[in-house]
């Protein structure tokens, strides 16, 4: 009964489609994800299982990022934004935005949804991006709502952007049916089996064409993709390379990992430049191309992806240089480093597809110049434990080969973790980069992009901080019947209102 | 009887409440579910605050004791990734494995009875050979193979069942098919086995010489007696079900106890794994004494 009046609306909506074409089509969409979200709690949405569900579909932000054309940080909930004489920022709300439980949205709102993630009575995700900051919230008026961050944030307008906005009466433990303004409201969530968003009537915003979406989750990407292909879903963000062969739906997109291999500076021979240098020379980075990663994969010389503000396109990618590897061993080994301590690359078992075969080769390639290399691999949660700091005291030279995503636009969201003397994968110190990052971080505009671009080139170039290998691609499948290609974004979002039917 | 069944009970017991205790401790050791819960970048403090939230800051023997505590009052604990009660979401995916368990083996046991013993009575024959390599490919070919061809074949091509997922009759046909394969296979060959044992011996002869039939003569006289070890294998076979059919859930999206328990245990979530291992040891306990009962009926010296 269910399936026939779904029926009849899809063809009463084909038929009002062809009757006038100048009204687009809508209707019901289903999309099929390799991971179900255990939670749907709105300050966990910067997790890519659960964000990919509800940012901006159900929960919306402050502020979003455009990642389709290149207007950097846009307004959503905010319809504008200025920083004060003494550095807060403050924004200016939206107006006639009702939450879809039918309250009206407002400046009370926007305070409690901080107040909630910083709250201790949760561990919200959401929170680590304002580590180290104290931030007082202060409602001026309906519509005004002012930001103290102390220290001055100048990229506070961004962070906003994952701060999603629930209602003041939302309590400060985890929820699990999420209110939001958003274009769309939870209608259906039985666990293991769909998640279901039904198009609200009572959006501020333009109407989406989409009217529902079914979410149903699959762990296999070959299943994902047959699903597709047997018209059983849409969408399938994420399908495995072997399966997109059809280039009529198949669509790489860079998907904002990078791989690379982080060296710990602070073991011998690891600590001499010269043998960080060899490592990625002898490297044949675009071999890989084409045969164990994607061929699309841009080689990397940043760990960030070239859309990110301040990526510099003057640092080369190390040239495949056996030769010059061996001498610089050479030149090590005569000056005293002991360049024949074998070294063990700590890789993860499953972290992205090929790993084994691509870490192998680069073990042989490594090998082949004179490294002794151990290769190991581990689950998860012990390659957090090398990752991570505080490293293991009496620990030999490691290298751990790691994939790390940055889809938010800036940086900052990367090089503090990753460079910075206390930051907590970084495997150096150094007080020129830890300068940089303060300086970057605090700067804003050109000068901040500057920064970064004077970083990249110090790191890659001076510091040889890490071997950088691949900004990595994924594969979507989109039925024909959809207008919607992938973005840098989709790893961690999918804007339901962004999609078009044909 | 009922002392039987009071002794395999207390013995069960004992046996589960050492599971608990071990699985405990275990998988306390894998470490901190704070560093999976939250992403690698996030501060000390709220690492610090997620365990507190959760009491796993507490010296293991208070967490021990506490949880001990709870299980007594019914209490399982809730779920570290789901905010929800443990038990509920066990029970929710337990439902789906038993049903697929239930239906699996029940079409498993009929249909491998019935091809084995065919095959047995006219032993070297035709159809015995032809029973014998269909079993013996069933029992060797790897599971997820068979599922991925077969929603090549039957969802994509043919279009004449879905994929995967849940909702319709037709949901069941392709995972119920691909758990079919295995035990089928293992089962015909040890029916098969035992029958030609039955069928060669003084009783079956003397009921052919005073002139039964060839069906009463196997499905009757030979068949019961053979059926002793036919059951400890279905047994064993319903209890690997039972914990889940991993790799069949995970193809065809099932929400089974299987693929809950890999993903808690990958997780370390920790009240998720103990309450599955305790539903599902309780299953495969049942199942334990419901064998020992149909022993008991078959045969009438363990009756007595």
């Amino acid at each position: 009964m269910r399936s026939s009046v779904k029926l009849g609306v899809l063809a009463v909506g084909a038929l009002a489609a062809g009757l006038s074409p100048a009204l687009a089509a809508s209707g019901p969409i289903k999309i099929v994800l390799a991971e179900e979200a255990d939670l749907l709690e709105p300050c966990m949405a910067t997790r890519s299982n659960i964000g990919r569900i509800i940012m901006e579909n159900v929960s919306e932000t402050l502020t979003e990022l455009d990642v389709r054309g290149k207007k950097g940080v846009v307004p959503r909930l905010a319809e504008s934004w200025e920083q004060t004489q003494d550095g807060s920022w403050r924004f200016h709300l939206r107006k006639g935005v009702t939450f879809s439980n039918g309250t009206t949205f407002d400046a009370k709102d926007v305070k409690h949804s901080f107040d909630r993630i910083m709250s201790d009575k949760n561990a919200c995700e959401s929170r680590r991006y304002f580590g180290g900051m104290k931030v007082d919230v202060k409602v001026v008026d309906d519509a005004t709502v002012d930001f103290k961050v102390d220290p001055v944030q100048p990229i506070l307008p961004l962070l906003m952007s994952l701060v999603t906005i629930v209602p003041e009466e939302t309590p400060l433990e985890f929820i699990r049916e999420p209110i939001g303004t958003g274009p769309y409201k939870l209608s259906n969530w039985t666990p293991g089996q769909q998640i279901v968003l039904s198009a609200r009537d009572d959006y501020w915003g333009t109407k989406p064409q989409v009217t529902e979406a079914t979410y149903l989750f699959r762990a296999d990407p070959s299943v994902r993709a047959a699903m597709v292909q047997a018209g059983e879903a849409d969408l399938s963000p994420s399908i495995s390379q072997l399966d997109a062969t059809n280039d009529k739906t198949d669509f790489s997109y860079l998907d904002s990992e990078t791989v690379y291999m982080r060296l710990d500076h602070n073991i011998a021979p690891l600590n001499d430049v010269r043998v960080r240098k060899a490592l990625n020379l002898a490297i044949d980075r675009q071999a890989f191309l084409g045969t164990l990663v994607p061929q699309d994969a841009v080689l990397a010389t940043a760990l960030v992806p070239p859309t990110t503000l301040g990526w510099n396109p003057d640092v080369k990618v190390f040239p495949y240089d056996p030769d010059g590897a061996k001498k610089l061993l050479e030149e090590a080994k005569a000056a005293g480093v002991k360049v024949d301590t074998p070294i063990t690359i700590i890789a993860r078992t499953a972290n992205f597809p090929n790993v084994t075969e691509i870490m192998e080769a680069i073990q042989a390639q490594l090998q082949e110049v004179g490294f002794k290399i151990d290769l190991k691999f581990v689950e998860v949660a012990e390659h957090e434990g090398y990752y991570s700091k505080p490293f293991k005291e009496g620990r030999g030279p490691i290298i751990v080969a790691a994939m790390h995503d940055n889809s938010k636009g800036d940086p900052s969201f990367t090089m503090f973790f990753k460079y910075d003397s206390k930051g907590t994968q970084s495997g150096f110190s150094d007080p020129k980069v830890d300068d940089l990052i303060q300086k970057a971080s605090a700067a804003v505009g050109d000068e901040r992009a500057k920064l970064w671009s004077q970083l990249f080139a110090y790191l890659h170039d001076d510091v040889v901080a890490d071997v950088l290998l691949f900004h990595m691609v994924g594969f979507s499948r989109v039925s024909e019947r959809l207008d919607w290609k992938p973005t840098i974004a989709t790893n961690s979002m999918l804007q339901l209102s962004e999609i078009g039917i044909k | 009887m009922l002392r039987f069944i009071r002794q395999r009970s207390l013995s069960s017991l004992i046996s589960l409440i050492g599971l608990l205790v071990l699985v405990f401790f275990l998988s306390r050791l894998t470490g901190d579910p704070a560093a999976l819960f939250l992403p690698v970048e996030a501060s000390a403090e709220l690492k610090q605050q997620f365990r507190e939230l959760h009491g796993l800051n507490d010296p293991i023997m208070v967490q021990f004791g506490r949880y001990v505590g709870n299980v007594l009052t019914g209490d399982l604990g809730e779920s570290l990734r789901k905010a929800r009660p443990a038990l509920d979401v066990v029970l929710e995916a337990f439902t789906w494995t038993l049903w697929l368990a239930v239906i699996t083996m029940t079409l498993v046991a009929v249909a491998a009875i019935v091809v084995g013993a065919l095959a047995a009575f006219r032993s070297g024959g035709f159809f015995d050979r032809f029973a014998s390599t269909v079993s013996l490919v069933g029992a060797s070919v790897p599971d997820f193979w068979v599922a991925i061809v077969a929603i090549v074949v039957f969802s994509v091509h043919l279009a004449w069942l879905p994929t995967s997922g849940t909702g319709s009759l037709a949901h069941w046909i392709l995972p119920v098919a691909v758990l079919f394969v295995r035990p089928f296979g293992i089962i015909v060959q040890v029916v098969r086995g035992s029958m030609i044992g039955a069928l060669s011996s003084a009783y079956v002869k003397t009921a052919r010489a005073k002139g039964v039939k060839a069906g009463p003569i196997i499905f009757v006289h030979a068949l019961r007696n053979a059926m002793l070890p036919v059951i400890t294998v279905m047994g064993d076979q319903a209890a690997s079900l039972l914990n889940g059919a991993v790799i069949v859930e995970t193809i065809f999206g099932f929400p089974g106890v299987g693929k809950l328990m890999i993903d808690s245990i990958l997780q370390r979530d920790f009240n998720v794994v103990l309450a599955a291992i305790l539903v599902t040891a309780l299953a495969i306990f049942l199942m334990n004494l419901l064998i020992d009962l149909a022993y008991a009926l078959l045969d009438p010296r363990i009756r007595h």
